[in-house]
């Protein structure tokens, strides 16, 4: 990944990707667009890349645009007919059915209630049609989906969740050392956290929504701060 | 960075409810507050006459009063009109369900016109210029900017922020023929008080008899039930607005008026501090700041907390030479040895709050001939007996406030007072 801030607005002609593409095939990622023979950027960010072929803006988003695989988290809103409608923080709810849930049959159907929290994959996604969610993988197994019960729930930006989630992130690895805690982070910017006490909790969420402003650098003196406070 | 820019506000889901619950329990905030204390009120005056933000952590609310020549209502010929306006549409993507900002609005609504019209805190009938012809129509409109809980106490400050703000131009009425006079022909004029009147919010639980002050969004949708009093600076109670499911009995409620009494008075007296130095701000320099100014947070602001450290000591002094606050004066004895008393620990006050209670709940049990029910039951009772045959008392009750003050046993006369 290119170290280089190279921050790009809507509608700019990247010339710089284009070059690269006079010599091989690339691969345009969200952010990127391409209008004719010329790469516009469709989104305000810096410019990241990917060795060897892969370019995208890494813009600041809230709103979760549903894709395909992604795990999220959304709240019950509603019982309807035999789906449960979800709110996973896209333009459209989503919807899951009775029946996608480990052992689940037509009689036997899960107890969920609106304001339930929902660990779930994304099964289709399109522009067209309401995504679908399921809480089981292909072979029928819950593996880490379902119902998250007790923690704490709290939003974000996208970019946050996708800081969480990438491979051994040094903000997680730094609170572990703190204390132990269980988390779900959706790529949809919500977050799920549940330690020991509430005080801890509190802390724990409030130290990864400080991560929202703080840079690389700044990681380990937030995950100081909490073990500060968590003495106190 | 505002949490609440997702579309589902925060507080719907269970977790977040059961969660802000428990921590309530063991009196633990999300933003690390104790169940009593406050955010800081943050006040900026914008350039033109009564244009007021106030902001209290991330909720911001914007209040900008107008005026305009106007003819009088027909039953009150000789009075000026107040017009409150909210405009909560800022915040409308905060839930997609319209019932719930609907229902927000007309709340804020309602409670902003029963703190200032129904109390009649303006002097309106000094807003007539030609009875049954002309009298000034005074307009506040309060947008809502952000949201995060606790508009109530916003949007209040910031109403009466810049109703006290606010300047009018002097007008004479001289043959049939109104003339408005410049700036620079006659001094501006502001709006006479009869009283100020300021809300607090609290949120209550029914996990924890203890309720939380100055609830932030998530608090606020986690709430079994929100009370709000408004309280005038002679802390006389104006509003009372308790709804929700939590059983909530009269202790609750007054431990609730105590504290927001006391809130209110400070309140007060912190925007009479705040205009006095925007004041001396404009008479120093021309440069007044902007509306970009007012929302940007790059501008000094007149915080609550820095104002009123410097004023706790010079408290007495400030207040004694105004006229109006004789009252209060004389009420002071008595309310510093309440403060003493809370000062001293929280358990300590709570339960010197409470002490008339039993006896209260007592005196009913006995008019009413009824044994074995339920506390919250007594509370309700309490209501219901005492609210008709004192209400002739309240009025006359206002006046004789400080006397009633004086004594220990107070405290069951004034709950009747305020129920």
């Amino acid at each position: 990944m290119s170290s280089a801030l190279n921050i790009v607005m809507p509608g700019e002609r990247i010339t710089a990707v284009e070059d690269v593409a006079k010599g091989k095939r690339i691969i345009l990622g969200p952010g990127l667009r391409r209008v004719n023979d010329t790469v516009v950027a469709s989104k305000a960010g810096p410019l990241k890349h990917r060795e060897p072929n892969t370019f995208w803006v890494d813009n600041y988003q809230r709103r979760y645009v549903p894709a395909r695989g992604d795990l999220i988290i959304g709240i019950i809103k509603a019982k309807s007919g035999d789906v449960y409608r979800v709110d996973i923080g896209s333009a459209d709810s989503a919807s899951i059915s009775y029946l996608a849930f480990e052992a689940a049959t037509k009689k036997n159907r899960p107890d969920l209630n609106p304001g339930d929290l929902l660990y779930a994959r994304v099964l289709n996604a399109s522009p067209d049609i309401e995504p679908e969610l399921v809480c089981v993988n292909s072979n029928g197994k819950r593996g880490k989906l379902g119902l998250l019960q007790d923690g704490f729930f709290f939003k974000c930006s996208l970019n946050l969740g996708r800081l969480l989630l990438r491979e051994n992130c040094p903000a997680l690895k730094a609170l572990t050392e703190k204390l132990p805690y269980e988390i779900a982070v959706g790529v949809n910017g919500r977050i799920w956290v549940k330690a020991h006490s509430a005080a801890e909790t509190v802390g724990l969420a409030n130290a990864i929504l400080s991560l929202e402003q703080a840079g690389h650098s700044e990681i380990d003196k937030v995950c100081d701060n909490l073990g500060d406070v968590l003495q106190a | 960075m505002f949490m609440n820019a997702n579309l589902f506000e925060p507080g719907k889901s269970k977790p977040e409810r059961v969660f802000v619950q428990s921590a309530a329990k063991q009196n633990t905030r999300f933003d690390g507050r104790k169940t009593s204390e406050f955010r800081d009120v943050k006040l900026n005056f914008g350039a033109d006459w009564g244009t007021v933000t106030v902001s209290m952590g991330d909720t911001m609310v914007l209040a900008q009063v107008s005026y305009d020549i106007g003819t009088p209502t027909s039953a009150r010929p000789n009075e000026g009109t107040l017009h409150l306006n909210v405009d909560i549409k800022g915040v409308s993507y905060l839930d997609e369900a319209q019932a719930t900002y609907d229902q927000r609005s007309l709340t804020l609504n309602s409670l902003l016109e029963r703190t200032f019209r129904s109390s009649r805190c303006l002097d309106l009938e000094s807003l007539c210029i030609a009875v049954e012809q002309h009298v000034w129509c005074v307009r506040v409109d309060i947008n809502v900017l952000n949201h995060d809980g606790n508009l109530y106490d916003a949007s209040t400050i910031a109403t009466l922020a810049a109703l006290m703000h606010f300047r009018r131009p002097d007008v004479s009425y001289i043959d049939d023929q109104i003339r408005t006079y410049s700036e620079r022909e006659r001094e501006l004029m502001p709006l006479l008080f009869l009283h100020y009147p300021v809300s607090v919010t609290y949120c209550v639980y029914k996990s924890t008899p203890q309720p939380l002050v100055d609830p932030t969004l998530l608090e606020e949708n986690a709430a079994d039930s929100i009370i709000v009093l408004s309280f005038n600076s002679y802390q006389e109670l104006c509003t009372l607005n308790a709804g929700g499911t939590a059983p909530t009995n009269v202790r609750t409620i007054m431990q609730c008026a105590h504290s927001a009494a006391r809130r209110s008075k400070a309140l007060v007296q912190f925007v009479r501090k705040a205009l006095e130095l925007d004041m001396e701000k404009r008479q120093q320099s021309k440069h007044v700041a902007g509306l970009i100014d007012l929302l940007d947070g790059s501008l000094s602001k007149f915080s609550f907390k820095r104002l009123m450290e410097q004023e706790q000591p010079m408290e007495v002094d400030a207040v004694q030479p105004s006229q109006a606050s004789r009252a209060e004066s004389e009420q002071k004895p008595e309310k510093m040895t309440i403060e003493e008393q809370s000062q001293a620990g929280q358990k300590p006050a709570v339960k010197d709050d409470s002490s008339w209670l039993p006896e209260g709940n007592d005196v009913t049990q006995e008019q009413q001939n009824t044994e074995q029910i339920v506390k919250e039951n007594a509370a309700k009772n309490t209501k219901a007996t005492k609210s008709k045959p004192n209400r002739g008392k309240n009025k006359a009750g206002k006046k004789q406030a400080a006397a009633k003050k004086q004594n220990q046993s107070d405290s069951e006369e004034e709950a009747t007072h305020i129920i």
